[in-house]
């Protein structure tokens, strides 16, 4: 067995209410890791890709990786993966928190839910055995309420669980942990509430994955502590959290305003920022298992018409979606929505997008006061959008239309709305406008679950927040606005940044040391003894073996675009007058990763990283 | 004439830059307080010693602009180090002075919320740092 893992995987039946272990061996673990890119794996040998995503088929995946539980900063993450009910492609969201480390000391590496139980259920796993339970009391209850009351009798068990977004089956769903740690993406709360499954509860009191060389990741631990005290990057996480981008985003064009019209609004930005969030509302800072940083934000708001309790705060795509995207000012309501987020169990960047189309679309008059039930969608008009944020997760009113997300909302409210929606593949993108930045535009085609920020580091690499030399042939500082070079950065970015999500590591921590003592505490771990090439080449496997199961699905080169609404230079802002370029990006990047004509892996490219059985199906 | 870089007369040319812009004024209207530059030592490249640079702002006026000593320079409410290929390269504008503070290559002591917060003057200041015409101590003709 290879050093980190807890040794075996749990698969759970809902349907017969069973469950049983199963055991991976050595040399799939060493070839796909953990995390998102086992889930893939697992998926495309045993499960079939053509049922309906929310059909008791389609397996809910809740995977670790080996360095979740070493105490290495930042490896308290796990991935959730399926087929996702909003986009019928491949879906993984992966979170942080406190679930992951969790699981691991009950004896697993992750778990495979099967089936659909007849009435809800919580399935409890702890190391002296595995329960599934009555739910009925807690479905209704919204995420907090739920977690509160599957804590109450031990505290230091540890929560997933949906809200009435995943209950009523809304395709922007979140699953919730411990209230402030969310898989959001992709409409996986949805796939739980098609299950009946209100909540995962762990509790984990003795197992421990024994490491291959303590000394050396002792050694390595030492290392990134030491070099996250020096980063600049993870003192300003600290101070100002993942909001610490909105003042400089505006300034380059990062940042969407007006559902991706507008730019240059830095009065707006100031009022939404992390030292304004810092200055006014913060009340403590907070981490994730294991982690110096303490990224996460606690908040408060005293009084006013948006007075909210201390909890959990926005991160920055909140601060955007509900904020530059809407024209509101008002950090306090940003502040609330993301509260009702939480506590519903929603996407934030799904729903408050879906939400500044419906504004836009208001606006322009295809969408009526009487058809919004009386509400005057007005850009900044909160009330109005809080009470929508409502109807949404319940699917009530026009909050039906938005609970699939913006593309499905579209597709019904026609018009111009098509228009008006930045996704890829069915997915919003999320804050980050690939006009100010045309590699994140590039990774936005490319990435395996639609348009995501989070399988890869290319915001790290772009932005120049990070510079890796040591990794690939990368320059310190990109210009953002221009295509030029952008292929190679984006594919090795993606080589290097995807492997956090199967080594189950924060994407803040990776920014925040080298890639030297990142590949030291793995080996240190695992034993595998990789060099940079390995890690890059295992990277190239998980991004292939998604791209192979999404092609199986349908996906080819004519789903690699960027939605018009990017393809239009903006005329304000440090993105004005710029677009990607994407028949470049696209051509040098096909050839970077060996996709042919159709946007399919080429049979060599299969054969040289083993991946022959996908090889088989595709060809 | 290129002048000196790093010299008195430099920080005079560079103030004087700073002041003789148009949209420095309303950009760094709610800037307040001093920041220096450390310079670390680089002798094959022409720098024996640390150079340690004061500069004054408040409220979209500059005051005094000197090279100072290390006490000086260390009294500042920033204080930002770097080599002095880092800080050549940030003049050219090759590297950008956040990317570079991010990645380690720039250190800075001070409130890093108000940076970010004033983002707009600091790129501005920096910016206007290459309008004065510069003679770097391992520029060829020198
Ligand atoms: S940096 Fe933030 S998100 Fe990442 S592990 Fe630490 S607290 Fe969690």
């Amino acid at each position: 067995m290879a050093g980190g893992y807890a040794g075996k995987f749990l698969r759970v039946n809902l349907t017969e209410g069973s469950w049983s272990d199963f055991t991976l061996d050595h040399d799939t673990l060493k070839r796909f890791i953990g995390g998102s890119c086992l889930a893939a794996k697992l998926f495309l040998d045993q499960y079939p890709l053509d049922a309906d995503p929310l059909s008791p088929e389609n397996p809910l995946m809740i995977m670790t990786g080996p360095m979740v539980g070493s105490g290495f900063p930042g490896t308290s993450r796990f991935s959730v993966c399926a087929r996702s009910p909003q986009t019928g492609i491949w879906a993984e969201s992966a979170c942080g928190g406190t679930f992951g480390p969790e699981l691991k000391r009950t004896g697993y590496d992750g778990v495979v839910i099967e089936g659909r139980s007849q009435d809800p259920v919580t399935l409890t796993i702890h190391d002296s055995g595995v329960r599934i339970s009555d739910a009925s009391s807690l479905w209704g209850r919204d995420i907090y309420e739920a977690t509160d009351t599957l804590k109450a009798g031990d505290k230091s068990a540890k929560v997933l669980a949906i809200g009435p977004a995943g209950e009523n089956l809304a395709r922007i769903a979140a699953i919730g942990n411990d209230k402030g740690h969310f898989s959001g993406r992709a409409g996986l709360g949805a796939l739980m509430g098609s299950k009946n499954l209100k909540a995962v509860v762990v509790r984990g009191t003795s197992a421990k994955a024994a490491k291959a060389d303590d000394a050396g990741f002792k050694a390595a631990m030492k290392t990134a502590m030491q070099e996250i005290k020096d980063s600049a990057l993870a003192e300003g996480l600290h101070m100002m959290g993942s909001d610490a981008n909105m003042d400089l985003g505006m300034v380059t064009g990062d940042v969407p305003v007006k559902n991706w019209t507008s730019g240059g609004e830095f009065d707006l930005a100031s009022n939404l920022s992390g030292p304004t969030m810092r200055e006014k509302y913060l009340t403590k800072a907070h981490a994730c298992t294991n982690c110096p940083i303490a990224c996460k934000r606690v908040v408060k708001v005293d009084d006013g018409p948006f007075a909210t309790a201390e909890g959990p705060g926005p991160e920055y795509e909140t601060c955007a979606v509900f904020g530059t995207m809407m024209m509101n000012p008002d950090l306090t309501a940003v502040i609330k929505a993301n509260e009702l987020c939480n506590r519903y169990g929603m996407d934030t960047i799904s729903c408050g997008s879906a939400v500044a189309l419906a504004m836009e679309l208001y606006e322009k008059g295809e969408i009526t006061k009487d058809r919004l039930g009386g509400l005057d969608l007005s850009w900044g008009n909160m009330d109005a959008v809080l009470e929508l944020v409502r109807q949404t997760a319940y699917r009530e009113g026009f909050g039906d239309i938005l609970a699939d997300g913006a593309v499905h909302a579209a597709r019904r409210l026609g018009g111009s709305a098509m228009d008006a929606v930045v996704h890829v593949k069915g997915l919003e993108a999320p804050m980050h406008d690939p006009r100010g930045f045309h590699g994140m535009g590039l990774a936005y085609m490319m990435s395996n679950r639609g348009a995501c920020h989070l399988q890869h580091f290319v915001l790290a690499t772009e932005q120049g927040m990070a510079s890796w030399p040591q990794l690939f042939d990368m320059k310190d500082d990109y210009e953002g606005t221009t295509s030029v070079g952008k292929a190679w950065l984006v594919y090795n970015s993606e080589n290097y940044g995807i492997l956090a999500n199967s080594l189950s590591i924060c994407h803040y921590v990776a920014y925040s040391i080298r890639p030297e003592t990142l590949r030291d505490a793995f080996n240190a771990i695992t034993g595998f003894g990789f060099d940079f090439a390995e890690l890059l080449s295992t990277g190239m496997r998980d991004w292939t073996l998604k791209r192979g199961f999404n092609n199986l699905l349908g996906i080819s080169k004519k789903d690699d675009i960027l939605p018009k609404r990017i393809m239009t230079a903006l005329e304000e802002g440090g993105a004005a007058g710029s677009v990607p370029d994407t028949d470049l990006l696209l051509k040098e990047y096909y050839a970077l990763r060996g996709l042919d004509e159709r946007g399919f892996p080429k049979e060599d490219v299969l054969v040289r990283l083993g991946l022959n059985e996908l090889k088989e199906r595709l060809y | 004439m290129p002048i000196k870089a790093m010299t008195q007369e430099w920080m005079d040319a560079y103030k004087a830059a700073i002041q003789a812009d148009p949209e420095y004024k309303s950009i760094a209207k709610d800037w307040e307080g001093s920041v220096s530059l450390v310079v670390n030592p680089d002798p094959a490249r022409n720098v024996p010693e640390p150079i340690y640079l004061f500069m004054d702002y408040w409220h979209g006026d500059v005051g005094d602009f000197v090279v100072c000593d290390k006490e000086k320079a260390e009294s500042a409410k920033f204080v930002m180090t770097g080599d002095y290929a880092r800080w050549k390269q940030v003049a050219y504008k090759e590297l950008d002075a956040t990317k570079a503070l991010l990645q380690g290559k720039l250190k800075m002591k001070g409130d890093l919320p108000y940076v970010v917060r004033n983002i707009k003057t600091v790129n501005k200041v920096i910016d206007l740092l290459g309008k004065v015409d510069t003679l770097w101590p391992d520029d060829d003709h020198q």
